[in-house]
This record gives C-alpha cells, structure tokens and sequence, in this order.
C-alpha cells in the first residue's frame, strides 16, 4: 500500500508564503464554488453525504456536526479550528501548517459560510508559536485578495496545556479562563464559545473539505470503508527506521504503516492515538486503522521488544496526571492513584491484590470522568493488562520472590 | 408545556423541559448523593458522586447537570452507579488527613456522611495528603485546605451570591487549590465579613476564626527538670 495525498496534497509543492503558489493549484476554487453554485445547506449536505468524520480523535461525522450548529439559535456562530496537536506523539497538525495554511484558510471560511458564522478562531499551541507569523500571513493573504470579506480569521494561542485540546477546555481558554473542561450537554454545536453555536474541527478535517468541494461527495466516499472514509494522516514515532508523516487510506493495516511504510523491526507493541491511546501487540499488527477499530488522532508510537511495557505505562500515566485539570475527582485523584501503584510496579514492589485494585479503579474512571481525559486514561492500562498480563505477573513474582 | 417523561428505577414519572435529572429524582423521593452540588449556585459536575446510569449512554452521567429529554431510562442506584459512587468516595478519602476526630465539622461533615452512608471504609487507594499551612491572618475566615475536597462551592457562593469572586483555582491535576490572588493567604483586603462561603463549605475547610489556634485556657503545664 503506498501513500495517497489528498490533505498533503499542496504539502512540499506549494511556497507556504506565497498565495499565488496556493492559487495555482486551484487554490480558493472551492470556496468560489461553494459561494456562486451551493447553498449553506447543500455544503452541509455535500460534507454528510462525503461521510468525513472528526480527525481530532472522536471521529464525530462532521457534517451533522455543522448542521446542528446551523441549525441552533443564536445572533452570532464560531467556527474554531483546533490546532492545539497535544496530544503526545503527534505532528501532522504542525506539518500540514507548515506546508499549506491556505487550504486551511479556505476551509474554514467555507464553514463559517456553511454555518452562518462570520469569525473563526484558529487556536494553536504555544509550542508552534514559529507558526503564527506564516498563518496570520496566510490569512492576510487571502484577506487582500477578497476571500475573507464576510468571514474573519483570528488566531489565539494556547499556554502548553494538554488539557486545552479538548474542545470545551479550549473555549475556556480563548475565552480567557483557566483551560478547564465542562460538563456536557449543551455540546459546542447548541453552546459553545461564549454560549454561542459553535464548530471546532480539527486542522485535518478542515484542510478535507475543499476537496469535497470540488471534486463531490460521491469522490470521497469512494476511499476507505464503510464507516471510515477518506484518508488519514499518520504521525509515526518511536522505534522506526522512517519516523515522519504518513497519509493513507482508512482501512489500511497497521502493519503496512509500522513495518512496510516506516521500517519497523522486532516490534512488541504499538500505542495508537497518543497518551490514552490503545496498546497493540505485535500479534495484531494486521488490524486495520479505521474509526470502527483504533484510529484516535493518528499518533503512531512503536516500541521494539527492547521496551518495558510497564515503564510505558507509568511514565504515561504520569503525564496525563500532570497534564489533568484537576476539576473532576475520578481525574485528578484517579490518575494520581493510578501513578502510585504503577510506579510500585515499575520499582518491583507490586503486589497482586493492586491488580484488581487497578481494573477497579479503570472501570470507575471510564464510567464517571467529567472529560475524555479521565475516561480513557486507564485504556492504556486495561490494554496493557489484556495483552502484556505475564510482564506484570513476571514483575510480581520477581518483588514477591526478592 | 409539554411533559416530558422519564423512567427512573423502573417507575415511570414526568418532568418539565430544563429539569435535571437530579430534580427530576429528587422531586419523586429518590435520594442520589451530591457534593459540589447546590441548589442555591449553578452546578459544575465537577465531583461526580451524583452520576446514574442512562440507558444507551456510553458512560455515566452527572445527575445535577443532565438535562431529562423525553423517554430517557434511568437507573439511580444500580450496582454500576454504587461501584463508581463509592470509588470515588474512596479516592478522596484517600488524600483526605485524617483528623476528623479533632476536626470542627465532625459529624456534620458532609464527606463523613457520603462516605457513612455508600458504607465506604478505610481507602485501598495510597494517595499522597496535600498539607497546606492554616491560613488564619483574617479575623473574619480561617481555610485549612488539606481539609478541601476542590467542591468548589466556596467559589461560586463568593462569585454568585456574594458577588466578589475573591476565589479562583490555581495549579493543575492533584496539585489544583482554591486560590486567593496570586495564593496568598486570605486577609482583610481581599475579604469582608460577608460570611457567605463559610455555609457553604462541606468539610471543615472554611471556618470562623475563634476556636483553631486559640492558647489553651488554665495554667500551662510546664515540666522543670
């Protein structure tokens, strides 16, 4: 399986300073169309009928997610464009930025065109502060030669907190308030930025609509599966030969990403979408990536069989303790506890008794966490357990037996 | 307006648009648990004891701040809802010091009470205690936040009610505080006399001054050599 660009697709090409490299290749195109031929409506329609779903993680299909927003009351609607890439062991955000913040700029004024709103904030991550300067020109661009007449682009920064990435945490932080989550409902789309409709989409999923523009739905829902289509683009980390950015079809096989793609050798296991991403063993390489199966944000983390698999775990773990807000209890105690016992583990004082406690507590966490951070910062964990259960009772063995 | 109906533990009842769940339950006589809620400050969900399973929901949800929408099922005590329940009693017991026997609030205390009655026991859990000094400067509050449980109902009382927003929340994760300014200790610029907050805290966390740190009365004992 070899790489197919479609949100790379001017990544390398054009000069990401220049707009006249952008229009050459069609550039502001879709824009155009979705202005003098289509409705708000039929863009809408256009974006569900393509079948895009969220690449932030969540994989929520896109053009519902639009539609609610259109359809909520409201004198003023946001369109939010979350660049905040936190998430450990990904970069595709701050390549595709790099390479072609135009497509970026285009698409989020066909959203606020599709959504009737007439602002849109880009909120990067302090860490790709490098960056505003060439989006903020990228915008100005755009803005001089009359794409942005009815639709403003701002830009915000983060202040490096992971937390922020999450939709609700990051309305708080553009709002000027410490980045913390809120409860749900009211989602963004009814209530959002300053309790207005709001939509926040991911970098990827923007830089996939003015192809869907152009080119139709039915050309899109032609890649990938049935549930998943399109592509996706990959961050490959870890113990590879080739580390970088892949793009593929959704439903190509982890294998052919980690081993054809990347050049992995003796992989034990693979940790798909980040910090509270799922952990594959080696045995399952064949799985394919789609939103039905693992996907995430597309962070691609591989440890040979030089790795421990419990060191993995705990060092996780303590990020996401470190990086939790620290409103909800399951959070901010769950994954400190979560911390002590795996550190116990990784010095060899583990006993088998804090086994159950940890399935226990994973269980209490998932089901009561007020954010996605909470909820699947035992997936780790629990994968860990289901697959690699003999390092741990190897580790236990080892602290009983000394 | 229309009626919007419900089924809580098998029992159908009815509701109106813009209850929670939590009114909705507590209007039919079923008793959920609650710590950072209160009916007088807008809820937060942020401490997740109130949570009930909802039928076709992927997790469990916060009961104050879920809104009823027509045909939901709910089940407040089920053995799911109590596990979760107790677990996190448990977790914050486990930072919580343990000095309730001299503690002021004894068993007024609303985390004694959750605890007592989801029969929590001694934690599994070994998290570290967050020791912070009394603050005791002001002559109108004393706060001794290893005593917080981060309920945040001190905040909002002073946001909503008292309308000074003397509060805010500092650091993150397990290291998160009730703040005042740049964390300073409580004094009389900052706060008055209002005594709002105080009501409101569940633990003994926020008191009147007067009775910690007083010197002991009657003669001191001192031993000579």
């Amino acid at each position: 399986m070899s790489e197919k660009r479609i949100v790379l697709r001017n990544c390398g090409i054009i000069d990401p300073e220049r707009i006249t490299t952008y229009l050459d290749r069609n550039g502001f195109k879709a824009l155009e169309k979705a202005f003098s031929e289509l409705t708000c409506e039929q863009v809408i329609e256009e974006i569900k009928a393509s079948g895009l779903r969220g690449r932030g993680g969540a994989g929520f299909p896109c053009g519902l997610k639009w539609d609610l927003s259109r359809n909520a009351q409201g004198d003023e609607k946001y369109v939010i464009c979350n660049a905040d890439e936190g998430e450990v062991g990904t970069f595709k955000d701050r390549y595709i930025l790099e390479g072609d913040p135009f497509t970026l700029v285009e698409a989020m004024a066909i959203a606020g065109y599709a959504i009737g709103a007439k602002r849109g904030y880009i909120y990067l991550r302090t860490e790709y502060h490098y960056l505003l300067g060439l989006l903020k020109n990228a915008i100005n661009q755009a803005k001089e030669k009359g794409f942005l007449e009815h639709f403003d682009i701002d830009t915000r920064e983060g202040a490096g907190a992971y937390i922020c990435g999450e939709e609700s945490a990051l309305m708080d932080s553009i709002e000027g308030k410490r980045g913390e989550v809120r409860y749900r409902p009211p989602f963004p789309p009814s209530r959002g930025l300053w309790g207005k409709p709001t939509i926040i989409n991911n970098v990827e999923t923007l830089m996939n609509i003015p192809q869907i523009i152009v080119n139709g739905a039915h050309w899109f829902s032609k890649l990938g599966t049935e549930q998943s289509k399109g592509t996706k683009v990959f961050s490959v980390s870890g113990d590879v030969k080739s580390p970088g950015v892949y793009e593929l079809v959704l439903g190509s096989q982890l294998k052919e990403l980690v081993e054809d793609l990347a050049l992995a050798k003796n992989v034990k296991m693979v940790q798909v979408g980040g910090a509270t991403g799922r952990i594959i063993p080696h045995e399952m390489m064949d799985t394919p990536l789609t939103f039905e199966t693992i996907l995430g944000a597309g962070a691609i983390t591989v440890f040979d069989e030089s790795r421990d698999v419990i060191d993995i775990v705990c060092r996780t773990m303590e990020f996401l303790a470190e990086e939790c807000c620290g409103k909800c209890i399951p959070g901010r105690q769950g994954t400190e506890a979560m911390v002590e016992i795996l550190k116990r583990f990784s010095r060899g004082e583990g006993r088998q008794k804090d086994i159950r406690v940890l399935e226990e507590l994973s269980s209490a966490m998932m089901l009561s966490s007020l954010c996605g951070l909470g909820q699947a910062a035992p997936n780790p964990v629990i994968d860990s357990l289901q697959h690699f259960r003999s390092d741990y009772d190897n580790r236990i063995r080892e602290s009983e037996g000394g | 307006m229309d009626k919007i109906i419900v089924t809580i533990n098998g029992t159908k009842v009815s509701g109106s648009e813009g209850m929670t769940i939590l009114d909705a339950a507590r209007e039919n006589g079923i008793d959920i648990p609650t710590l950072c809620y209160r009916l007088e400050l807008s809820p937060i969900g942020a401490c997740r004891i109130c949570v009930v399973e909802v039928e076709s929901s992927r997790t469990l949800v916060g009961s104050c701040h879920t809104p009823i929408t027509q045909g939901m099922v709910i089940h407040t005590h089920s053995p799911k809802v109590i596990e979760t329940r107790k677990a996190i009693v448990e977790l914050l017991l486990a930072s919580h010091p343990d000095s309730c026997l001299v503690c002021d609030k004894a068993n007024l205390c609303e985390l004694r009470m959750i605890a007592a009655d989801l029969e929590v026991g001694l934690p599994r859990f070994r998290l570290q205690k967050n020791y912070y000094p009394i603050e005791d400067v002001s002559p109108y509050i004393v706060r001794d936040l290893s005593k917080c449980v981060l309920c945040r109902r001190c905040v909002r009382a002073c946001s909503e009610i008292a309308e000074q927003n003397v509060f805010g929340i500092a650091y993150r994760g397990f290291d998160s505080k009730v703040v005042v300014d740049f964390d300073q200790p409580i004094d009389q610029n900052v706060c008055q006399d209002c005594n709002v907050c105080i009501p409101f805290c569940p633990t003994g966390a926020l008191s009147k001054p007067g009775r910690i740190g007083k010197e002991k009365e009657g003669k001191p004992l001192i031993i000579t050599g």
